[in-house]
Parts: C-alpha cells; structure tokens; sequence
C-alpha cells in the first residue's frame, strides 16, 4: 500500500500530458482571419491613411487578425505586419457570425456572388452601352480618373492648413 | 506492477483525450457542411429524404435573400458611376485648369479620408465642370464633379470642403444606386444569376446592356433632375459635419455655403438636385456647437484665394 504513488512517475505525467492537452485544444480557436475583399487593399505601418505604406494586399487574400483600433484593423499578411482600414471587410461583420451559426451557407453564397460578378455589369456592357451612346464623354471620365494625390503630397497639404493628418 | 499498468491506461487516456480536443480546431475556419451539434454525435439521427429537401431548398432560399441584399457589386456601382459620369460630361465639359484640379483634389481627398467611406473601388476622383450654374454631382463609385460656378460661390476653402464632404457623404451612402428602380434590379439579379448564364450561354446579352441603360437613367433622373429625398439630404449634411470636424475643417462652413445659397433664390439646378430649404439650412446650423476659430482658418481661405478658379 504507497498511496502516494498514484501521483509520481508515471502518474504524474499523465496530469501533466491531460493539462497541456486542455491548453492546446483551447488556444488555436482564438486565432481570427479574415478575407480582403476590396481591390487596391493598402498595407499600412500605422493606422492612418497618411501613414507609410508596406504593400498592396490583393483581394481576396486571407490576413491574420492582431488588433483592431478604431475603424483599423491590425493584421499580418505574409509576414507583414500593418494596418489595414476596415471596409477592406465589407462582409466580414455582416457574414461572419451568420455563418458561422448555420454552419454551411458562407462559401456557397461567396461562389454565388463571384458568379454574380461575373455576369453583371462589367466593361463588356459599359462598351455596348457606349456603343449605343457615341455622344457621351467616355474620354473625359478616363480623364478624372487620373487625377489623384499622392500621400505625401497630401500630408504637406493638410499640414500646411493645420488640418488632422 | 500495478502502478505500471495505471500508467499505461494513463497514457491510452491522454492521447483520446488530446484527439478529441485537437479534432474540432483543425484550422478549417468554416466546414462546407452542417457542423454536427456535439464532436461525438449518441447515434446516427436518420433524417427522412422530404425532411432533407425542405432544409436543401430552405438554405438555397437563405442564398438568393443574401445575394438580392448585396445588391450592387463596388465594381458594378462603379461602372454605373462612369456611365452617369459620362453623360454629365457630355453636357458640360472637364475643366483643364491644371492648379484648380490639384487643389480641389486635395481638399477632396483631405474630407475623404475622413468620410465613413474613405475608400471605394477605385477611388475618389474631383472633376470640375465648365459651366457657371452652381452644382455639384456624385456619381456612384467616387467620381465628384463639382461646377466652377459653385466653386466661385464659395468664400473659403472650409466651404469648399464642406460641399465636397456632402458629395462624399452621398456616395459613401450609396444614395444615387439606391434610386435605381428596385424591380430592374431585381431583374439584374435573376437575369445574371449563375442559372441565368446557362440558360442562354455565354456572350454579353443586349438586355443587360439596355438594362444598364435604364439603371443609369434612373441615377441620373435623381442626381440631375428630381434630386434625393430630404432624408438622403439629411443624412449627407449630418455626416458632412462629422466629416468637417475630424478633418480640421470648421463644421460651421456647411451652413454658411448652405445659407448663401438659399439665400440667392432659385428653382434648378442645385436647388432641385439638393432640396435646399430654410428647414435645411436651420437643421444643418444645429447640428454644429460654436468653436473657437482655427487659427489655420486663415492661412487655408489665402491659399484658396490664390488659386485662379
């Protein structure tokens, strides 16, 4: 009779094995990720538009989530970390809680839309639609397209009128 | 002898235990199929085959409901934009002036970024049209034109702003797509499901096009002719005072341009596409607490008076 003995060698090991088990089953849950679905996503270093930019993450890239502030969204993407604005997730509020509570529906509905992206009005219809329209100033909306400014531009602008950066 | 064998039950124990906390967080975010309730369903439930397709057809139900509120796609809105863009563009023609271009983008961009929306498909763009009838548009997607002659009617570059912070604030809330006749749309919809692209094979049909047509009319009738509903209005002035504040720019800017406005009298133009009314005005000076002025006030109105509209 060692009583005692339930609880050395290889006892012990086995509560120590049963807690690393509890541990390692829980933790993997709490990562989140989430789905860029706006072209022309910008990697930011801080969570500010006139921030420093680390990239360009395509569409329809998964990111890692590691914070959020305000409307930003701190993620790591390929080993980047940045900032991210949040209507790069248009659906992610809206999507996400749905589906994961019915379980199926998320992914059927995402190859639906990307059908629906496919088919709807794209430029082969923007051109039939010109060709029925000659008289309209196609070479003008391509003409403000162009016109942008460029971040640091922007920043000497906003400075120099004591705006918020 | 015995504490071995306790030891071996131990560790045939563990490792069920560890499969069956690892199992449910593999990383598959989101199984394709139903998740069963419990990992370790009792026993098999059989599930009668009409029972089966109530829940199939009630989950494609669920689909078509999702995908009839998505509504327009970003690319679609900014193919709409473009289109309605361009017929504007055929009425009045695009300023060239290279330093009032520049300008109006800055502060377009400066009240952007601020906006609910600071990034569309494929960004905001600011245009000014060659005419002196006070106006401003915006077309879905981010394309803003504003007239010179409302440029001219502004005093400082705070006003300015505050007229472009509306714009903003109209295609941030998708007010020119949602005057899209909602029958068409829902045409749209079907016609350009996935069921719809079998049924008739590929190539672009010429009814989407006249389709297109139609929905882009419908835009242009509420941007150019009828104007938005006071509520859209409303809702653009309030976020355009929000807008002005976390830019830097004086909120009060939006009521004094409003103001002067309303105070010119009129019947078209600016007067139909944005119901100005003495309500509005009023509401719009609510909206706003006094502050004290910005000292930067002044420096950005003598930039603004510098440049040659």
């Amino acid at each position: 009779m060692r009583r005692p003995g339930y609880l050395s060698g290889p006892g012990l090991w086995v509560l120590l094995l049963l807690l690393v088990g509890l541990l390692a089953g829980f933790s993997p849950s709490m990562a989140e990720t989430l789905k860029v679905e706006r072209a022309n996503t910008q990697l930011y270093q801080s969570p500010s538009f006139g921030g420093t930019t680390l990239g360009t993450v395509p569409a329809g890239s998964e990111v890692a989530v590691m914070s959020r502030s305000g409307d930003w969204v701190q993620v790591n993407y390929q080993g980047k970390t940045g900032w991210v604005h949040k209507t790069a997730f248009p659906q992610a509020s809206s999507m996400q809680l749905p589906g994961m509570l019915t379980g199926g529906p998320v992914r059927e509905t995402k190859s639906d839309e990307v059908a629906l992206a496919g088919k709807g009005f794209t430029p082969e219809v923007e051109a039939g639609y010109r060709q029925k329209n000659p008289g309209l100033n196609y070479a003008q909306v391509d003409q403000v397209e162009q016109f942008q400014v460029n971040p640091a531009q922007l920043a000497a602008f906003n400075k120099e009128g004591g705006l918020t950066p | 002898m015995r504490i071995k064998i306790l030891g071996l039950f131990g560790l045939a124990a563990t490792v069920l235990f560890l499969a069956g906390f690892q199992l449910p967080s593999l990383p598959v975010p989101l199984p394709s199929g139903p998740v069963p309730s419990s990992p370790v369903p009792a026993a098999p439930v059989p599930v009668p085959s009409e029972a089966g397709k109530a829940i199939s057809v009630g989950t494609k139900a669920g689909q078509k409901a999702m995908v009839a509120a998505k509504g327009i796609s970003d690319s679609e809105e900014y193919y709409i934009g473009r289109a309605v863009a361009a017929r504007l563009l055929a009425r009045n023609s695009l300023s060239q002036n290279r330093d009032a271009i520049t300008y109006v983008n800055e502060v377009g961009q400066t009240v952007a970024q601020k906006s609910s929306m600071p990034r569309t498909y494929r960004g905001y763009h600011f245009g000014i049209l060659e005419t002196s009838e006070p106006n401003a548009y915006a077309c879905p997607g981010g394309l803003i034109l504003i007239t010179r002659g409302l440029i001219k009617e502004c005093q400082n570059e705070d006003e300015l702003a505050a007229v472009l912070a509306h714009e903003v604030a109209h295609v941030a809330h998708k007010d020119g797509v949602k005057s899209i006749n909602k029958a068409r749309w829902t045409e749209v919809l079907t016609s350009t499901g996935a069921e719809a692209a079998r049924q008739y094979g590929g190539g672009v049909a010429g009814s989407l096009v006249s389709m297109f047509e139609s929905s882009i009319d419908d835009v242009f009738k509420t941007l150019v002719v009828n104007g938005y509903s006071r509520e859209a209005e409303a809702n653009a002035d309030r976020e355009a005072v929000t807008t002005l504040t976390r830019a830097g720019y004086d909120p009060g800017a939006l009521a004094a341009i409003l103001s002067r406005l309303s105070s010119r009298g009129g019947s078209g133009g600016i007067f139909r596409s944005h119901p100005l009314t003495a309500e509005r005005v009023q509401a719009v000076k609510m909206l706003v607490r006094e502050g004290a002025p910005n000292a930067q006030e002044q420096a950005r109105t003598k930039r603004f008076q510098q440049v040659k509209f």
